[in-house]
C-alpha cells in the first residue's frame, strides 16, 4: 500500500521529466501520450493503494498510527529526514488514509481522462510538448498535496499546485490577458500560501512539530486554535476562490479549457476543501472560524450563482458555478459534515470535469468562439456533447438520480441538523443556491444547445472527420458522463452511507451535524424543487419563445461588475501601490538615484584632479614624503608611548 | 671597557643619519645621492653596533652584517643603473630623470 502511494506520486513526476529530457527528439503527440500514461500508473498506483487501506481494516493488528488521535486507519511512510533542527523534524513521508487515498484516485483517475482529452484538444498547438510537462507537474503536485504525511509537506504540494496552475493559466503567453490572469491568480495564492504559513509557525511554537498526528493531538490554547485555524482558512478560501479571495478564479479561464477542467474544476480548487477535512481537529478545537468556513461558503455560493447568470462566455458561467459548488463543499465541511464535503467534491468533480470538457468540445468545434449567444442550437449538430452536457447539467442542478441530488442535499441537511439560527440561515442559502444553480446552468443550456443552428454556428462548425472531435476527446467525455450519472449512487444518505463510514476513520462527522430522517427528506424535496423551479424559469426566460424579463439595471450592472470585487480591489490594494511607485519614482528615483551616479562620477574626476598634482615625477619630491611619513610615524610613536 | 656613554654613539649616528636624508633631499647628482644613501645606512649600522655593546647583545652586530650585505648589493644596483644612464648619455641629474617612458 506504501508502494502504491509513492508510485502513484512518483509516475507523473518521471512523465514531467521525461517530457523535459526528450524535448524535440519526441514527437509532439508522444509528450501527451507519456503524460496520459503517467497519469494512469498512477491511477493503477492509487488503486493499489486504496485496497492497501480497506484491506487493512480487516487485519487491524496492522494498525500502525495511535488510534486515539489522527488518522487512525492508514499508514505513514517516511522516505528519510528532510528537515532538522534541535527537537523539530520533518520527514519525507506520505500518509495513505481513507482521505487521501479517495483523494489520489479522484486526482489521478479524473485527471488521467482529462490529460487524455487534453490530446485531442491541444492537438496542433506550437507548444504541446511543454503543455504535457506542466499538466503532468501539476498532476505531481496535486499527489504530493493529498499524500504529504505531514502539514509542511501539505504546504509544498500546496505551492507547487499553485505554480502548475499559475504555468498553465498563461500556457498562452503571447496573450497579455493570459498573462496578466496568470500573476493575479498567483498573488492570491501567494497570500493564502502566506496565511498558511503564519498558522504553522504559530503550531511549530506550540507543540513544536507538523506531524498530522502530534500537532493534532495536543490541546492548543484559544486564541493560538483560532489564529491558526484563520490561517489555515485563509489559505483555504484562496486557493478554493471564496470570498474574499475569489476574484482570480473567473480570469483563470484564460488558460486552455482542458486546463480549466482538471485545476479550476475538478481538482485543485477543492483543496482547501481536503485542507479542512485533514485538519478538522484544528478547526474543531476553534469552532467559530469553522463556522466562518460555512459562512463564507454560504455567502460565495449566492454570490457567484448570482453573477453566473449574467457572464456570457460559456467558461466563465461554469467557472462562476465551480465558486458556487465549492461554496457547498465549504459549507459541508464547515458545519462538520467533513464526509458530506468530500462527496460533494467526488461528484462535482466528475460533472464539472464534464461540462468543461463538452464546453472544450463546443468551442473546438467553433474554432476558438466563447461567446453563449452566438452558440444557439448547436445541439442539432453536436448531439453527443448536448447529450453529455446534459448529464452534467442535471448532475450539477441535482436532479436524481445524477450524482449532485446525492451529494448536494446531504450538505444542506446537515446545515438544517445544526439547529441553530446561523444553522437555518446557511438552509435557506443552499436552497436559494440550488434555485440559482438551476437557473444559469440551463440559462446556459437553452442558449447553447436546442433549437435550430444560428447562422453563426452554420457558418463556424467544423467536425473532427466526421465526429464532433477526435477519440481522444470524445472517450474521457462518455466515461465522464457515465461518472457524472452514477457516481452519486455511492452514497444515499441516509439510507446507504459507504462513503462517510469510508471516511469516518479520517474524518468524522461531528455529531451536530447528523441529520434526522426527517430533516434530510424535506431538505431534499426542497432542493430538488428549488432546481426544478430554476430550471422552469430558465426554459420560460431563455428558451426560443423567450419571456421578457425586467431590466433592472441597477441589478444587471452590479452583476456583470461582479459586486465591484474587481474594482473594490483596484482601488485599496492596486491603486495606493500605482500611487505609491509614483511618488517613489518622482520624488525619489529621478532626484536622487538617477542623479547619484553622473555625482559620483564627477567628483571622482575632481578628487583626481587634485590628488594629481603631488605626483610631480620628482624623485626628491617623493623621497620628501617618505621622510616626512617616516618622521610621522616614528613621532606618533613617540607620543604613544 | 669604559668608553664614551652610549648616547654619543647615538648622536653620531643621528649626525650622520640627518646628513644622509639631506643630501638624499638636496643633492641632484645620481652618484651623491647613492653615497648620501649609503650614508644613511652606515648611521643605522653604527647605532646597531653601539646598542649591541650597550646591551651586551651580540644580535645586533650579526643584524648590521646583513645591513652592509644589503647596502654591498643595493650599491650594485644602483651604479649599475648609473653606467646604463651615462652609456646612453642621459643626463644624471634625478631632476631630469622624471619622465617614464625612456
Amino acid at each position: 500500500m506504501t508502494g502504491g502511494s509513492w508510485l502513484c506520486l512518483l509516475a507523473p513526476l518521471g512523465g514531467t521529466i521525461l517530457i523535459t529530457l526528450c524535448g524535440t527528439r519526441i514527437p509532439r503527440v508522444a509528450a501527451g501520450w507519456i503524460a496520459t500514461t503517467s497519469c494512469f500508473v498512477a491511477f493503477a498506483g492509487a488503486i493499489w493503494a486504496f485496497f492497501g487501506v480497506h484491506d487493512q481494516h480487516f487485519r487491524p493488528g496492522l494498525q500502525l498510527c495511535d488510534a486515539s488521535s489522527g488518522p487512525c486507519r492508514g499508514e505513514i511512510t517516511t522516505a528519510w529526514t528532510w528537515l532538522q533542527s534541535g527537537n523539530f523534524h520533518v520527514g519525507l513521508q506520505l500518509l495513505v488514509d481513507p482521505l487521501s487515498s479517495v483523494m489520489m484516485l479522484i486526482v489521478s483517475g479524473v485527471g488521467g481522462l482529462i490529460v487524455l482529452y487534453s490530446i485531442g484538444y491541444m492537438d496542433g498547438d506550437d507548444e504541446e510538448r511543454r503543455y504535457f510537462a506542466y499538466m503532468a507537474f501539476f498532476v505531481f503536485s496535486m499527489l504530493l498535496l493529498v499524500e504529504g504525511g505531514n502539514l509542511l509537506l501539505l504546504l509544498v504540494g500546496w505551492g507547487l499546485v499553485g505554480l502548475s496552475s499559475y504555468l498553465l493559466i498563461g500556457f498562452w503567453h503571447e496573450r497579455p490577458s493570459a498573462v496578466q490572469a496568470a500573476k493575479k491568480a498567483f498573488v492570491m495564492n501567494a497570500f493564502g500560501d502566506a496565511t498558511m504559513a503564519l498558522a504553522f509557525f504559530i503550531l511549530i511554537a506550540h507543540t513544536s512539530s507538523l506531524s498530522f498526528v502530534s500537532a493534532f493531538n495536543v490541546h492548543l490554547s484559544s486564541t493560538a486554535a483560532n489564529l491558526v485555524a484563520l490561517g489555515l482558512l485563509g489559505g483555504a478560501a484562496a486557493k478554493s476562490a471564496q470570498i474574499p479571495l475569489q476574484t482570480w478564479l473567473p480570469d483563470a479561464m484564460e488558460g486552455p479549457t482542458p486546463v480549466s477542467a482538471l485545476i479550476h474544476a475538478a481538482t485543485m480548487v477543492t483543496a482547501g476543501v481536503y485542507l479542512i477535512a485533514r485538519t478538522h481537529p484544528i478547526f474543531e478545537q476553534a469552532r467559530t472560524v469553522e463556522l466562518i468556513a460555512a459562512g463564507t461558503g454560504a455567502l460565495t455560493l449566492l454570490v457567484a450563482g448570482l453573477i453566473a447568470l449574467v457572464q456570457t462566455d460559456i467558461k466563465r458561467v461554469i467557472a462562476y458555478s465551480t465558486m458556487s459548488q465549492i461554496g457547498y463543499m465549504f459549507l459541508g465541511a464547515g458545519v462538520g459534515a467533513y464526509a458530506n464535503g468530500m462527496f460533494h467534491l467526488m461528484t462535482h468533480a466528475f460533472f464539472k470535469a464534464l461540462l468543461f470538457m463538452t464546453a472544450g468540445l463546443a468551442i473546438h468545434a467553433l474554432a476558438g468562439e466563447q461567446d453563449i449567444r452566438r452558440m444557439r442550437g448547436l445541439g442539432r449538430l453536436m448531439p453527443f456533447t448536448k447529450w453529455c452536457f446534459l448529464a452534467g447539467a442535471l448532475a450539477l442542478v441535482g436532479i436524481p438520480p445524477f450524482s449532485g441530488f446525492f451529494s448536494k442535499d446531504s450538505i444542506v441537511a446537515s446545515a438544517a441538523a445544526l439547529g441553530t439560527w446561523y444553522g437555518w440561515i446557511f438552509w435557506v442559502c443552499g436552497i436559494a443556491g440550488a434555485l440559482l444553480t438551476g437557473l444559469y446552468t440551463f440559462r446556459l443550456w437553452f442558449l447553447v444547445f436546442p433549437g435550430e443552428p444560428s447562422p453563426f454556428v452554420r457558418e463556424h462548425y467544423h467536425d473532427h472527420h466526421g465526429r464532433e472531435g477526435a477519440w481522444t476527446m470524445l472517450l474521457p467525455v462518455g466515461i465522464l458522463a457515465v461518472l457524472a450519472t452514477v457516481g452519486g449512487w455511492l452514497q444515499w444518505s441516509p439510507r446507504w452511507t459507504p462513503f462517510t463510514d469510508w471516511l469516518a476513520p479520517a474524518a468524522p462527522t461531528l455529531q451536530a451535524a447528523i441529520p434526522t430522517n426527517t430533516q434530510e427528506y424535506y431538505t431534499s424535496a426542497a432542493t430538488v424543487l428549488a432546481g426544478v423551479a430554476g430550471i422552469v424559469v430558465a426554459w420560460a426566460i431563455y428558451s426560443e419563445r423567450s419571456m421578457a424579463i425586467p431590466a433592472m439595471p441597477f441589478w444587471r450592472r452590479t452583476l456583470e461588475n461582479k459586486f465591484w470585487f474587481d474594482a473594490l480591489y483596484d482601488r485599496i490594494f492596486y491603486a495606493p501601490a500605482v500611487w505609491t511607485a509614483g511618488l517613489l519614482r518622482r520624488e525619489f528615483e529621478e532626484p536622487v538615484v538617477l542623479q547619484t551616479g553622473p555625482d559620483l562620477g564627477e567628483a571622482t574626476l575632481e578628487t583626481g584632479g587634485l590628488v594629481r598634482r603631488i605626483q610631480t615625477g620628482l624623485l626628491r619630491t617623493y623621497v620628501l614624503f617618505l621622510a616626512v611619513g617616516a618622521a610621522g610615524v616614528v613621532l606618533a610613536f613617540l607620543i604613544a608611548k | 671597557m669604559a668608553g664614551p656613554d652610549v648616547a654619543w654613539y647615538l648622536a653620531v649616528a643621528a649626525f650622520l643619519f640627518g646628513i644622509g636624508a639631506l643630501g638624499v633631499l638636496i643633492r641632484r647628482n645620481t652618484l651623491v645621492v647613492l653615497l648620501s644613501l649609503e650614508l644613511m645606512l652606515n648611521a643605522g649600522n653604527l647605532a646597531l653596533i653601539a646598542l649591541s655593546r650597550h646591551w651586551h647583545n651580540g644580535a645586533g652586530q650579526i643584524f648590521a652584517l646583513a645591513v652592509m650585505a644589503v647596502a654591498a648589493s643595493e650599491v650594485c644596483v644602483g651604479l649599475g643603473l648609473v653606467v646604463a644612464l651615462n652609456r646612453r648619455d642621459l643626463s644624471l641629474d634625478v631632476d631630469r630623470l622624471s619622465e617614464l617612458r625612456g
